[in-house]
């Protein structure tokens, strides 16, 4: 009696054709996912002490804005950008350099000091001189840079 | 539970009806050549893969081209692999669609009932050609630049319509951005369309009549 075949020349180069196929397509489909998200994952470059101004601009107890250009990276372009701190000290030796930038969806915020607030624009949020919420949805305070004193001149940390 | 989904699917899509006329129909008796047609079909799906993919990053003016080129091949993970399986499968393809061209007039597989089969397999070779002349141009570099100046000028060569052709291959009288979105855009969209036309009205053929077989002496 003849013992049935399990597996013939048939069914294996079938097998060995899907097999292939299979290593074909990953060995193009996980370069692939690499390639696109790629990018997307690369962490931003490091950041360096970027000049933005001299201390005797700041006003005691006003938070005052500077800005600064500096040059990033996006793909293959260079682009300068403008990077702005509001910065304030109550007793001329103390920095804080704050983002300007609302830490709800990133529109611009404006001190007014009238009302010795900051004011976002767009969906009404509102900060005190540190930056904490005072009202309005922003999820958290503003963001701060770290600064220092050299020569009378004021650097942060950014890039 | 793959059968029961394959057999749903089956009364619903009559899928395996398909998969027979495909890939189970009866063929000659044949030798290796008769692979070079799926061969090139094989070629032209990578073509589309890894085109798309690099679409994805470039850009087709004089500004970036070049840069976003380089970006390519230099910065983005596996970037060197999909542009290097791109620009090697275009020369195998040109190679392949040739041999494929020879092994049907060889084995005279051209012949009645197969000539529809024939004629839009000689568009298919136009086709190819024109993915390489225009491809040839995108990344925008020196060899770029002078080969479209040279294959544009040999075109410029046609009695009585070639300047016409020339600056209509160009968009103008000179090369310029005008000439590389254009060679962009017949790149990407209008010889992807006619090539899958063509390859759909050929597979169809060629799986309606079925392959030639080999010829004998005295036939």
């Amino acid at each position: 009696m003849r013992e049935t075949k399990r597996f013939d020349r048939r069914q294996f180069l079938g097998a060995l054709t899907w097999g292939i196929g299979a290593l074909i397509s990953a060995g193009l489909g996980i370069p692939a996912v690499a390639y696109v998200i790629g990018p997307a994952l690369q962490r931003k470059e490091a950041q360096d002490w970027i000049r933005i101004g001299s201390t005797t601009k700041v006003e005691l107890g006003t938070p005052t804005l500077f800005k600064a250009r500096v040059t990033r990276r996006a793909g293959w372009i260079e682009n300068e950008e403008e990077l702005s701190a509001y910065v304030r000290t109550d007793n001329g030796r103390d920095f804080i350099a704050m983002s300007n930038i609302c830490t709800h969806l990133g529109c611009r915020v404006r001190w007014v000091s009238g009302e010795q607030k900051f004011f976002c624009p767009c969906h009404n949020g509102v900060f005190d001189k540190d930056g904490n919420v005072l009202a309005g949805p922003p999820p958290r305070a503003l963001d701060r840079f770290e600064i220092k004193v050299e020569d009378e001149q004021l650097f942060i940390l950014g890039g | 539970m793959a059968a029961r989904v394959s057999e749903w699917l089956d009364e619903r899509l009559g899928w395996r009806k398909v998969w027979e006329a495909i890939f189970l129909r009866k063929v000659p008796k044949t030798n290796w050549y008769y692979t070079l047609g799926s061969a090139a079909l094989f070629l032209a799906v990578n073509q589309i893969v890894t085109g798309i993919l690099l679409t994805i990053y470039y850009v087709p003016t004089p500004d970036h081209a070049y840069d976003s080129v380089q970006f390519i091949t230099g910065q983005v993970p596996a970037g060197w692999l999909i542009r290097g399986l791109h620009h090697w499968g275009a020369s195998a393809m040109v190679i392949l669609v040739g041999l494929h061209m020879l092994r049907v007039i060889v084995h005279g597989s051209y012949k009645y009932p197969r000539e529809v089969t024939w004629f839009t397999g000689v568009f298919l070779l136009l086709a190819v050609i024109g993915f390489g002349f225009t491809g040839y141009l995108l990344p925008w570099d020196q060899k770029a630049f002078w080969a479209t100046i040279v294959g544009t000028r040999i075109a410029a060569v046609t009695p009585l319509i070639g300047d016409w052709i020339l600056r209509v291959m160009r968009g103008g009288d000179e090369l310029s951005a005008v000439t590389l979105a254009r060679f962009f855009g017949v790149h990407v969209w209008v010889l992807p369309a006619a090539l899958l036309s063509l390859i759909l009205v050929h597979l169809y053929l060629v799986i309606r009549i079925g392959i030639s077989a080999l010829p004998k002496r005295g036939e």
